[in-house]
């Protein structure tokens, strides 16, 4: 059993560690099959075929087992590294210590979104950008969106979705009809002109790579996504009784039958059940300050 | 729109310069059957200056097309935004294995975005995951918001599903 901090709480000695693990998964090669394996999975509802990652009820489940993962990988590495969160409803300014040229490095300067600070700048030569959808080698992001500004989100917003007390509903996907916690907490349900909430709004308020189809390209993506995690967690201690849905598979006859994973069906790519992840406690806890 | 056919000229591939003359065909057809419409106007324009400049333009494959192209061109579009030329090339008349069910196949200075639909209609592109767009349009636009001045990978298409 180990313990997953708040990034705030991190030594400087806790930072170098994390940072040196990552850059070594990434020299070796394994850090850009994460890269691959998120966009891989990345099913939209629009289209035909299985959902295991996004606007589908196993969102939680999928992303719980691909953040142990990588933890994993991490700890390959070096035994006493564990996935910091970042709280991005208390540490929400750009100038936050997350953003620290000690740990993640900065903002994108203006010109071309490109990262300058940090382990992370393509500049200092450790992390060149290889799977992506644009032939740029640079990190790149655009704190804020700064054409269209937008902020991170409160713990107000967040709170309202938290208090949601049932997991899912049909149809199962990302529409406006889906009520629930878990489309409410992916935040597909706005408009674009105000972009996303919640998960889908960090991803955009980071910007460059965290808004495309490599997200994990940018580290920051890890520290959300144990957030994210935690935020599951919190919600199940809220509601013990209301278990993930849907609970057994759906009939044939649903038009999200062979589309979406129910409690016990397996998600690729490690045929984990979510059933199986619903209560990870014997292995990590997290530090909730 | 007279920048669009000096930023879509030196940059793009062999392909898509193929793909470029297909559309011109495509907008000719919608003139000739729908007339000019207010959404139109600024792509036949540009789609004509650039017929003029390279002269013999017309492919084959766009008269082919030409009795269903009114249709397809009603998402089409052509147009400088923030320094890019984005296209949206009427399925059928490009590659329509790789549209995911978009009316139309996305480019970016000539290179492909590959984009995915949701549920509801609206559609997410590699450069955007995680904000939707109502049209093409939009969705070509937003992708350069978020891209800048990056140029497409070749191989975009497959980091997603």
């Amino acid at each position: 059993m180990y313990t997953r901090q708040n990034q705030k709480n991190m030594t400087s000695a806790q930072r170098a560690k994390f940072v040196r693990a990552v850059l070594k998964l990434k020299s070796k090669g394994i850090y850009d099959d994460f890269v691959r394996i998120h966009g891989q999975y990345y099913v939209s509802d629009g289209d035909t075929g299985l959902r295991v990652g996004h606007m589908t009820p196993s969102f939680f489940p999928w992303h719980r087992r691909l953040i142990l993962e990588f933890e994993r990988k991490l700890q390959s590495v070096d035994s006493s590294v564990t996935l910091p969160y970042w709280d991005w409803t208390r540490d929400n300014a750009k100038t936050s210590s997350i953003w620290a040229s000690d740990f993640l490095g900065g903002d994108g300067r203006r010109s071309d979104g490109q990262v300058m600070t940090g382990p992370f700048a393509y500049v200092n030569g450790n992390w060149p950008i290889t799977v992506a959808v644009t032939d740029e080698k640079y990190l790149t992001r655009q704190f804020g969106r700064p054409d269209r500004p937008i902020g991170l989100p409160t713990k107000a917003d967040l709170d309202k979705a938290i208090a949601e007390s049932v997991y899912d509903t049909s149809p199962w996907n990302s529409t406006a009809t889906t009520k629930g916690f878990r489309n409410r907490i992916e935040g597909w349900t706005v408009s674009e002109t105000q972009g996303g909430l919640l998960h889908n709004r960090v991803h955009q308020w980071v910007g460059g790579h965290m808004t495309g189809a490599t997200s994990p390209n940018d580290p920051v993506f890890w520290l959300h996504h144990a957030f994210i995690d935690l935020i599951w967690l919190r919600w199940q201690r809220k509601y013990p009784k209301s278990g993930y849905l849907p609970a057994r598979p759906l009939a044939a006859s649903d038009p999200q039958h062979g589309r979406v994973v129910s409690l016990n069906e397996p998600m690729p790519p490690w045929n984990t059940k979510p059933s199986e992840v619903m209560n990870l406690q014997n292995i990590y806890r997290y530090e909730e300050n | 729109m007279s920048e669009a056919k000096e930023n879509g000229g030196g940059k793009a591939s062999p392909s898509a310069h193929t793909r470029r003359r297909v559309l011109r065909a495509a907008f000719t057809a919608a003139v000739a059957v729908t007339g000019t419409t207010a959404v139109l106007h600024p792509i036949i324009t540009a789609g004509e200056s650039d017929a003029g400049k390279t002269g013999s333009g017309r492919s084959d494959a766009g008269s082919d097309r030409a009795g269903s192209a009114p249709a397809a061109a009603a998402g089409a579009f052509d147009e400088v935004y923030r320094g890019r030329r984005i296209q949206g090339v009427p399925t059928g008349t490009a590659d329509a294995a790789t549209t995911e069910g978009s009316p139309v196949v996305i480019l970016i200075d000539g290179r492909q975005l590959h984009v995915m639909r949701r549920a509801d209609g609206t559609y997410l592109s590699v450069a955007n995951h995680y904000q939707p767009y109502a049209t093409p349009l939009d969705t070509a636009r937003g992708a350069v918001d978020v891209i800048g001045g990056a140029k497409l990978s070749l191989a975009g298409g497959a980091y997603h599903h």
